[in-house]
């Protein structure tokens, strides 16, 4: 499990980088004039040296000693992290119908154009349900989340606002919609009830979003988004999704722009997931989606320092705090297992039971009923275990890949969809390269706070520091 | 240099929320960087939905 094994229980005295039982850091190129990294994938252990410093480093340095002393701890820590979670979330689709017709979606366009609601008192049921089962899992004083998802959940508002109001006080409540039905009203309820609102917004012209997101009649909805963006402003818990394809690649700087002067908190600008093929038809290039990408982070930081106001990159944030602090992630997808059926799971209309939303549309991996069958077997369906099995250290090329535990290597879907299998590499190799050197060279230069919440290390949010090393 | 004693040798310097962090010259620079922090782990966020409120849960 660990990189270093201590002397009392190994012939070697592991005082040797690479070799017996020393820690293996394995030194990578983070494209910045002054540093090398350093890695020791077994922990998620990193180290920036400057590059006359490596082979000092490399030899019996301060570094390896203290690096010695906490490698078991570290590498304990990622293993809970990646082997022991219990779900603390849900992800409910309440419809399986949508208005629109996104090139991209996962969800099936059968499912959009014709499918089902849950009715309100079999919603209502769901969440009774699924709150017996989180009293068994949840530590004393944390709530569950769940995530109203889709589809589009406002096609169902009178279920979704029943349910919000029947357990108000035992869920902590988001909603993730395409804003075409969000008027003032239901702003109005989800903000009285601080549920957090999710949008999404391809482009920052209608022609760029009108290329992947239109209504089923092919009508624009780009200006309905803005209106609702418009009247977001000054809420604090909203934020807004780009996904990010061939088509509006060249808008990702003047997309970062507009949600800043719209005051969006969060954003994210995530990589189209190739699971189905109409998805493939947009999906980028790595390269093309790294230049992009990194260009609309800078443009990102430029704001801050030009406004004094951040606007978080949410995905990037999560790269970021991977390395800073593994166990401080967010998102669940760059980690492997990914946080699929271990962390959350979704819930489909009909009560399937499913690993993430990105598989509602996959029905092999239907892991059972929420109506019919106790969610803790569910959690061990073959269904389930395909993609809790998911293991970055037994993927190739991943397995000797020095970042392995800051990318993941997702998504279990997109490889088993796309590339053939469950051990197969995920769908961006390329682009998580780019962004984990970016993010090492943020960290070079000291900026990597400006990235991240402020706040997002404070000690009374429960954060301590576990390795602080600077050689000057 | 071998040594156990970390602290002897290493300066701290605090990872806080300056935003400009001047970046100096070659020879200012740390000859090593190392951090990590932790927390109770609680993510359960997917590339479908922006999660990122620790507070909202407690
Ligand atoms: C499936 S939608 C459901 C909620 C709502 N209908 C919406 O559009 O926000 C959730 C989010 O996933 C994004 N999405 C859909 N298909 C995707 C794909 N193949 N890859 C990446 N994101 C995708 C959508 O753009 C949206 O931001
Ligand atoms: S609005 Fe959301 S659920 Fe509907 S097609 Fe677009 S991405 Fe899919
Ligand atoms: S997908 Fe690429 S960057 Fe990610 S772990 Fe695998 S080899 Fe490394």
């Amino acid at each position: 499990m660990s990189g270093v094994v201590s002397t009392a229980r190994a012939p070697s005295a592991g005082r040797y980088a690479n070799l017996g039982c020393g820690a293996s850091l394995i030194p990578f190129d983070i494209g910045h004039a002054d540093y090398v990294a350093l890695s020791d994938p077994a922990s998620a252990f990193w180290a920036l040296v400057r590059k006359d410093k490596l082979a000092d480093t490399l030899t019996d340095s301060a570094l390896m000693a203290g690096y010695r002393a906490k490698a078991d701890d570290f590498a304990r820590e990622l293993h809970a992290l990646r082997f022991e979670l219990k779900p603390s979330a849900v992800y409910v689709n309440p419809t399986e119908r949508c208005n629109l017709n996104c090139t991209y979606c996962y969800i099936p366009e059968g499912m959009r154009r014709s499918g089902q609601h849950m009715s309100t008192d079999r919603l209502v049921e769901a969440l009774g349900r699924l709150k017996s089962y989180f009293s068994t899992v949840m530590p004393e004083g944390r709530k569950p989340r769940v995530i109203f998802h889709g589809a589009e959940p406002l096609m169902n508002q009178a279920a979704l606002f029943s349910a919000i109001d029947t357990f108000k006080d035992e869920y902590v409540f988001g909603v993730q919609t395409n804003a075409t039905l969000l008027d003032e009203e239901a702003i109005e309820f989800l903000s009285a009830r601080n549920v957090s609102i999710g949008l999404s917004l391809d482009g920052p012209l209608a022609e760029t979003t009108d290329a992947t997101r239109l209504t089923f009649g092919g009508k624009s909805v780009h200006d309905k988004v803005l209106r609702a963006m418009e009247s977001l402003r000054g809420y604090s818990a909203w934020s807004v999704i780009a996904t990010c394809t061939e088509k509006n690649l060249d808008q990702l700087v003047p997309l970062v722009d507009l949600f800043h002067a719209h005051e969006v908190p969060t954003c994210m600008l995530n990589a189209v997931r190739c699971t189905l093929p109409g998805a493939r038809t947009v999906r980028p290039d790595d390269e093309a989606l790294a230049h992009a990408f990194i260009a609309a982070l800078e443009r990102t930081h430029a704001l801050y320092r030009e406004t004094g106001r951040k606007m978080v990159v949410a995905n990037f944030a999560n790269i970021l705090l991977a390395i800073l602090a593994p166990t401080a992630r967010r998102l669940m997808c760059d980690i492997s297992p990914c946080g699929g059926g271990r962390a959350f799971f979704a819930l489909a209309p009909d009560g399937g039971l499913f690993p993430c939303s990105e598989f509602i549309g996959l029905d092999a991996f239907r892991g059972g009923n929420l109506f019919t069958d106790r969610i803790e077997d569910v959690l061990e369906s073959e269904a389930f275990r395909t993609v809790t099995g998911r293991d970055v250290d037994r993927i190739d090329p991943c397995k000797g890949c020095a970042i392995r535990h800051f990318c993941g290597s997702p998504c279990p879907a997109e490889a088993h969809e796309m590339n053939g299998g469950m051990d197969r590499v995920g769908a961006f190799c390329g682009f998580y390269e780019e962004q984990t050197r970016y993010a090492f060279r943020l960290i070079a230069d000291g900026k990597a706070n400006d990235f991240l919440w402020d706040g997002w290390d404070a000690e009374d949010g429960g954060v301590e520091t576990s390795f602080d090393f600077v050689l000057p | 240099m071998p040594s156990t004693d970390i602290k002897q040798q290493a300066a701290k310097i605090a990872v806080s929320g300056a935003a400009t962090t001047a970046v100096c010259g070659a020879e200012a620079k740390p000859a090593i960087i190392a951090t990590r922090k932790r927390c109770e782990a609680e993510g359960v966020g997917l590339s479908h939905y922006v999660l990122m409120d620790r507070k909202a849960v407690r």
